[in-house]
C-alpha cells in the first residue's frame, strides 16, 4: 500500500472489485444452475446442494481474483471458468433459452 | 498488487472489512439482541400477564375468535396468519397480507374476549429482529444490502485467517502494554480467532437463510423459477393449493385446531389461512420444531371449506434439505436452552467486538505522525466508527427509554419509538465530528453507559406496578446494568488505548484550529 | 447443567495448552517450562479438549452435543484469556474449582 496510489493502481483495484463481484456471482450462479440439473440425486436435493455450495464457490472466486498475479490473469481464469460452465449448461439444457441465467460482465 | 499471496490477502482483509464494517456491526448487534427477541418483547409490554397453561380448548376458541375478527376486518386479504396464545405470551397475533400495493395488516387480540389487547403499542424485540436483516429499509433493498455485506464478511473472514500468521502462538495473547495498535490488534485477533467457528457458521448460515433470494438460479434451471414447488418438493412446506376463483365459506377452524393438536405432539405455533374466501381455501397448522438443531416445523394442511386433512408434514427430510434446515436452525438457535443461549449471546458479542475492534484498528494503525493533521479519509472513518459503535447502542437504550416514557395513548406510538431510536443514534453519531477523537470516544461511550442506567431507573420508577414476575424484570434490568458497566469500562479503557501518551498531543493538535475557545 | 461439564473440562484443557507456552507459563511460575513439562501439558490439554467433546456428546447426543461443545470451548476460552492476561496467578485456584464443578455436574447428570 503506497500512500498515494497511482491512477493505474486504482484502476487495477477497481477492476478486481468488479471482477470479483460480477465474475464471482456469474460463476457461482452458472455452477448452481449446472449442478442443479446434473447432480445425481432427486431434483429438490440437487437444487438444495447446489444452492448451499454456491456461496462457498463465490468466496473462493473472490479470493482467487485478489490473489492472482495480475488483473488480466484473474480475468482469464474467471472468464475461462464462466465459459466452461456456460457451455456445459448449454449442452445440459439443450439451448440458451434459460434467458434469465446470470450472465455477468464478460471480461 | 505485485506482492505475495499473504500481502494481497492482508490488503483484501483490511479493505473488505472496512467498507462493510459499519453495516456488519449493526447487523451483529441487532442479531445478538435477537437471541433474546421474545424477552425484549416481553419487557417492552409489561402489561402482559403470563398464564400457567393454555388448554387445547382455549386454543380452538382463540382460533375461532381470530377468524371472526379477520372476517370482519380483513375479508379481502389473500392470506391470514394467526399466531396462537402460549403460556409465555397469552395473546392472539393477527397478520394479513393484502393484494400487492396495499400494506399488510396487524393486530394483537385478547384471546378471551377477541377485543384488541390493552397494551402499549411497540414493535418490541421484533424491531431488532427485522433490522438485523432488513436495516429498516424496504425489505428487498435491506436484504440485498445485508446479503452483500455478509458475503464480503465471509471474504474478510477467509482472508483474515490467511493473513494471521500466528494463530496458535497468539491464541491466548491479550497484551496489556501501552502500544495502542498492539492492544487493539490482540483484541481483534482474540475475538476473531476464539469465536471463529461461530463467526463462520453465523455468516454462512445467515446467507443461507435467504439463499433462494440471493442465488435463485438453481430453482430457475430446475423448477422454471417456481420456489413454492421447490419448497414443497423438499418437504419444507405443504403443497400449494391454487385458488379456484369461486367463492367458498371457511368451515369453523376450532375443530381443525383440535385435530391438528391430536396429530402432532409439539406446541402449535400458528395457523396460515390461504385464500380464505375461495372455494379452494387452505388452513395450515404450523407447529414448533421438535427438539434438535433442524429448523423444521411439522405442519398439517386442511381443506378450508370441508375441514378435511389434505397433507401432514412431519420430519423425513432428505439429507440436503436436512442440511439446509439445520443451517437455518443453527442461525436462529431456537433449539438452545438457557445456558447454551448465553453462550450464543457471548459469541454474538464477540462478533460485535471483532467488527468494532477491526474498525478502530484501521484508524489506530493510520494515526498520522506527530504534528501532521489527520486527513479527510481518517476523519470520515473515525466519525463513522464512533457513530456506529457508540451510536447504535445509544439508539437501543433510547428505544427502551421511549418505551417507558412515551404517553401510552400517543398516536403511532410504535413508530415514534423507532424514531427515538434513530434520533438518538444520529445525535450520538454527530459526536463523532467533535475534533478531539479520544474525548469524543470517552464521552460517547460514557453517555451510552449512562443511558442504559437511565433505562433501569425509569423502568423501576414507572413500570414496577405492572410487573407480573418482579424477579424476571429485575433480571432483565440487571442485564442492562451489566451492559452499562461494559460500556463504562470500555470508555475508561479508551482513555489509554485510543490515544496513548505518545499520540495525545498529536491528536489534539488538529483540534485547536477549528475549535475556538476550547478549555 | 450438562453444559457445565464440557465448560469445566474445556477450561482445564485450554489452561493446560496455555501454560505449555513459555510466555504464559512464565506469568504463573518463574521461568519457562522444561521440555518434559511442555509435552505433558500439551498432551493433557488436547486430551481434555477431546474429553469435553466426548462429554458433550455423551450428555446431549450427536445432534446438539457438538454445538454444546463448540459453545463451551468458546466460552471457556474467553474466560481463560481474560483471566490469564489480567490475573494469571488466579489460574492456580481456578483450575481446581473448574475441575470440581465439572466433576460435580458430571456426577449430577449421571445419577
Amino acid at each position: 500500500m503506497t500512500r498515494a496510489p497511482t491512477l493505474q493502481v486504482r484502476a487495477a483495484v477497481a477492476g478486481r472489485v468488479v471482477l470479483a463481484a460480477g465474475g464471482g456471482y456469474a460463476v457461482a450462479g452458472l455452477a448452481t444452475a449446472l449442478l442443479s440439473l446434473t447432480l445425481p440425486m432427486p431434483r429438490a436435493e440437487a437444487v438444495t446442494t447446489a444452492t448451499l455450495l454456491s456461496f462457498a464457490v463465490m468466496v473462493g472466486i473472490v479470493v482467487v481474483v485478489f490473489a492472482a498475479r495480475s488483473l488480466g490473469r484473474a480475468a482469464a481464469i474467471i472468464g475461462g471458468l464462466a465459459l466452461v460452465l456456460g457451455v456445459a449448461l448449454w449442452f445440459v439444457t439443450g439451448s440458451l433459452s434459460i434467458g434469465s441465467s446470470p450472465i455477468g460482465p464478460s471480461p | 498488487m505485485k506482492q505475495g499471496f499473504r500481502q494481497s490477502m492482508a490488503w483484501l482483509h483490511t479493505w473488505s472489512g472496512l467498507v462493510v464494517g459499519w453495516v456488519l456491526f449493526a447487523v451483529f448487534v441487532t442479531g445478538t439482541a435477537s437471541y433474546y427477541r421474545a424477552e425484549i418483547s416481553r419487557w417492552m409490554q409489561p402489561e402482559l400477564k403470563r398464564e400457567a397453561q393454555v388448554t387445547p380448548e382455549a386454543l380452538a376458541a382463540a382460533a375461532d375468535l381470530a377468524v371472526v375478527h379477520l372476517q370482519t376486518h380483513a375479508g379481502a386479504a389473500r392470506t391470514w396468519f394467526v399466531t396462537l396464545p402460549t403460556p409465555e405470551r397469552p395473546l392472539v397475533e393477527l397478520f394479513w397480507r393484502n393484494k400487492p400495493g396495499t400494506p399488510p395488516g396487524h393486530v394483537l387480540l385478547d384471546p378471551q374476549t377477541g377485543a384488541p389487547a390493552a397494551m402499549r403499542a411497540t414493535r418490541g424485540g421484533d424491531f431488532f429482529y427485522r433490522f438485523h436483516f432488513e436495516l429498516n429499509l424496504a425489505p428487498l433493498w435491506g436484504r440485498w444490502i445485508v446479503g452483500i455485506c455478509a458475503m464480503v464478511m465471509l471474504v474478510a473472514l477467509v482472508s483474515g485467517v490467511i493473513t494471521h500468521r500466528r494463530i496458535f502462538a497468539d491464541f491466548f495473547t491479550l497484551r496489556r502494554d501501552k502500544a495502542a495498535q498492539r492492544g487493539w490488534l490482540d483484541a481483534h485477533n482474540v475475538s476473531g480467532v476464539l469465536a471463529l467457528p461461530f463467526h463462520l457458521m453465523i455468516t454462512y448460515t445467515g446467507v443461507v437463510t435467504l439463499a433462494l433470494m440471493y442465488m435463485p438460479w438453481g430453482v430457475t434451471a430446475a423448477y422454471k423459477g417456481d420456489q413454492f414447488a421447490y419448497f414443497a418438493e423438499t418437504g419444507q412446506i405443504t403443497k400449494a393449493r391454487p385458488a379456484a376463483g369461486q367463492p367458498g365459506t371457511l368451515a369453523p377452524v376450532g375443530p381443525m385446531v383440535g385435530r391438528a393438536l391430536a396429530t402432532i405432539p409439539e406446541p402449535l405455533e400458528r395457523l396460515t389461512i390461504v385464500n380464505p374466501r375461495d372455494a379452494n381455501s387452505t388452513v395450515v397448522a404450523v407447529f414448533e420444531e421438535p427438539h434438535g438443531l433442524s429448523h423444521e416445523h411439522p405442519q398439517v394442511a386442511f381443506a378450508g371449506t370441508s375441514g378435511d386433512v389434505v397433507e401432514v408434514l412431519s420430519g423425513g427430510l432428505k439429507p440436503a434439505a436436512k442440511t439446509f434446515t439445520t443451517m437455518v436452525g443453527l442461525h436462529e438457535a431456537h433449539f438452545a436452552g438457557a445456558a447454551l443461549r448465553v453462550l450464543f449471546f457471548l459469541c454474538g458479542l464477540m462478533g460485535c467486538a471483532m467488527v468494532g475492534s477491526g474498525l478502530v484498528l484501521w484508524t489506530v494503525a493510520r494515526l498520522p505522525k506527530a504534528g501532521v493533521a489527520t486527513g479527510f479519509g481518517w476523519r470520515l472513518v473515525h466519525a463513522l466508527n464512533l457513530g456506529t459503535i457508540a451510536g447504535l447502542p445509544a439508539g437501543i437504550a433510547a428505544y427502551f427509554l421511549a418505551n417507558r416514557l412515551l404517553p401510552l395513548d400517543l398516536g403511532a406510538r410504535a413508530e415514534r419509538e423507532v424514531w427515538v431510536f434513530f434520533g438518538a443514534w444520529l445525535a450520538v453519531a454527530l459526536v463523532g465530528l467533535w475534533p478531539a477523537p479520544r474525548r469524543a470516544w470517552r464521552g460517547a461511550l460514557a453517555l451510552v453507559a449512562a443511558l442504559f442506567v437511565a433505562v433501569v431507573i425509569v423502568d423501576v420508577a414507572t413500570a414496577r406496578a405492572l410487573w407480573d414476575d418482579p424477579a424476571w424484570f429485575l433480571g432483565f434490568d440487571a442485564a442492562l446494568l451489566a451492559l452499562a458497566a461494559g460500556f463504562a469500562l470500555v470508555s475508561h479503557k479508551v482513555a489509554r488505548f485510543a490515544a496513548p501518551r505518545r499520540m495525545r498531543r498529536v491528536m489534539e493538535a488538529p483540534a485547536a484550529a477549528p475549535q475556538m475557545g476550547r478549555a | 447443567m450438562t453444559l457445565l461439564v464440557s465448560l469445566g473440562v474445556s477450561f482445564l484443557g485450554f489452561a493446560a495448552l496455555c501454560l505449555s507456552m513459555a510466555r504464559h507459563h512464565q506469568a504463573v511460575w518463574s521461568g519457562p517450562p522444561d521440555r518434559h513439562r511442555t509435552l505433558t501439558l500439551r498432551a493433557a490439554g488436547w486430551g481434555l479438549i477431546a474429553l469435553s467433546l466426548a462429554a458433550a456428546i455423551r450428555f446431549d447426543g450427536w445432534n446438539v452435543g457438538p454445538v454444546d461443545w463448540l459453545g463451551s470451548l468458546i466460552g471457556a476460552g474467553l474466560l481463560l484469556i481474560v483471566v490469564q492476561s489480567y490475573r494469571p496467578r488466579a489460574l492456580l485456584w481456578m483450575t481446581p474449582v473448574a475441575a470440581a464443578i465439572a466433576l460435580v455436574a458430571a456426577l449430577g447428570s449421571l445419577v
